[in-house]
């Protein structure tokens, strides 16, 4: 079968006749097949939220973690193939412990970013590896800066956001989110919002199984170390959505 | 795609008319951007005007950035594939200090365009790797050569300019700078800025709000790169306004 990037899109040294370059697109829709990924840059921190499918009931929950901690202070969430993810956060691992070996001082997090970028772009320019097939949303809070959201795609291009959401349902996600008003929300409202836009906007429960949420969080109240979020706020804000579900009934 | 003949798929293959396909599709890949870029040099100062396209309101408009700082008097601006940038940047700056740390003082633009030229280069002749989408235009106030304006493009190609115009509307800018040089070309600090915005304007038939670009100024008195704030790319705007009325 052939697609508008036929013969241009078997490397990701070749460019098409328009510029582009396929394969780095085609990691894209790789992060496009899989489960959505929500941050949140809030007035006290940053949440993450991920909505994982259980594809069996025999999978212990907790397991199959999408969501990492890099030093203690900084949180990364994935969507995408994750193992490529993994092979991103061992990376940002050692650069944390490298920058901190050497300045006596925990990696900020738009140094991390950056470094990051650079090692997810060195893939995108030879035709003897693959670009990374993920996503990863990177985030931290800090005393004096206050919170910070980065996200960086396959093509290695890394924004900073107020909010952000990679993966299948990240449009629906997204137009949710810029609703929000973000500078004003607390991170326990965050943990609702995220539960509210994951389970009732993202998961389509009639043509999927059921999900599992995964939060984090790196607030004021973690005093800027990046946890997961208790398990108790969870359930209270899957309750809270329920609630609003049969209100709105 | 057939009437290539298959010769535009690999960077090391000639077309039977001696063309490199890959190097021009490149060259397409920085217009794909859809910015535009101006460079204007005086004869005391240069200004380089960019877009700054933030596509979303989630993202914050401080990290969407196409001017980079290479050593403290010279500056960078990338105009193309947003994910090439960074390791240019980060070659640029490697070249820079490098040069500084052997040789005692700073490197010359024209030498670091040269360099990156050469850089640039190597990737259009090896098949494992490919050019740099990217348009990098080089500026800085040089000891001994004064104000300088250079351009490398994904061919390897550099050249110094006295205005340059790259990225999506290239051929109308350089046309609207070469009428202006042509007149007159030794031009006052207020004139670079004047020329290079209200050329941008000219060519993307748009006023601009002091987020929608970037720009950056180097004079002979104040030679330290920078990114001009807001306000102040605001007050230059609003005098540009009214000149033209």
């Amino acid at each position: 079968m052939s697609g508008i990037g036929t013969g241009y899109d078997l490397y990701p040294t070749t460019f098409s006749p328009d510029g582009r370059i396929f394969q780095v697109e085609y990691a894209h829709k790789a992060v496009e097949n899989s489960s959505t990924a929500i941050g949140l840059c809030c007035k006290d921190g940053v949440v993450f939220g991920v909505e994982k499918i259980i594809l069996s009931k025999m999978l212990v929950e907790g397991t199959n973690r999408r969501v990492f901690s890099v030093g203690e202070h900084i949180g990364i969430a994935t969507a995408g193939l994750t193992a490529d993810g993994r092979r991103i956060v061992q990376n940002a691992r050692q650069e944390a412990k490298n920058y901190e070996n050497f300045t006596s001082d925990i990696i900020p997090i738009h140094v991390l970013t950056e470094r990051l970028s650079i090692y997810v772009q060195v893939f995108t320019l030879y035709n003897y590896i693959r670009p990374f097939g993920c996503s990863l949303m990177i985030g931290s809070y800090d005393e004096e800066k206050g919170p910070s959201l980065y996200c960086i795609e396959p093509d290695s291009v890394a924004l900073g956001f107020y909010g952000c959401a990679i993966g299948k349902g990240k449009q629906e996600a997204k137009t949710e989110i810029s609703k929000l008003k973000l500078s004003e929300m607390t991170c326990k409202d965050a943990v609702k919002e995220i539960a509210k836009i994951l389970i009732k906007t993202v998961h389509d429960e009639t043509k999927e199984k059921e999900m599992e949420l995964e939060m984090s969080w790196i607030c004021k109240e973690t005093k800027g170390k990046h946890k997961l979020v208790p398990k108790k706020l969870i359930e209270e804000a899957v309750e809270w959505v329920k609630g609003q579900e049969n209100e709105e009934d | 795609m057939s009437s290539t003949g298959g010769y535009d798929r690999h960077i090391t293959i000639f077309s039977p008319e001696g063309r490199l396909y890959q190097v021009e599709y490149a060259f397409k890949a920085i217009r794909l951007a859809g910015v535009t870029t101006i460079g204007v040099r005086g004869s005391d100062s240069v200004c380089v005007v960019t877009q700054k396209k933030v596509t979303d309101k989630l993202i914050v408009p401080s990290t969407v950035t196409s001017m980079f700082r290479i050593t403290n008097t010279i500056g960078c601006c990338l105009t193309g594939r947003r994910s090439d940038m960074l390791l240019i940047v980060q070659r640029l700056r490697h070249v820079a200090q490098e040069f500084e740390f052997k040789y005692g003082f700073v490197i010359p633009v024209s030498y670091l365009s040269q360099r990156i030229g050469d850089l640039s280069q190597l990737r259009t002749q090896y098949a494992f790797q490919r050019p740099a989408a990217l348009s990098i235009v080089l500026f800085g106030i040089d000891e001994e050569y004064g104000p300088q304006l250079f351009r490398c493009d994904p061919a390897g190609y550099q050249v110094g300019y006295k205005a340059l115009c790259t990225g999506q509307k290239e051929q109308e800018g350089t046309n609207s700078l070469e009428k202006k040089i042509k007149q007159k070309s030794d031009l006052t600090t207020k004139e670079t800025i004047e020329l290079a915005i209200s050329t941008l304007q000219r060519v993307l038939n748009t006023d601009f709000k002091p987020d929608e670009i970037e720009v950056s100024l180097v004079t002979t008195e104040n030679p330290k790169f920078k990114v001009l704030q807001d306000l102040e790319v605001e007050e230059i705007l609003n005098e540009i306004a009214e000149n033209e009325f």
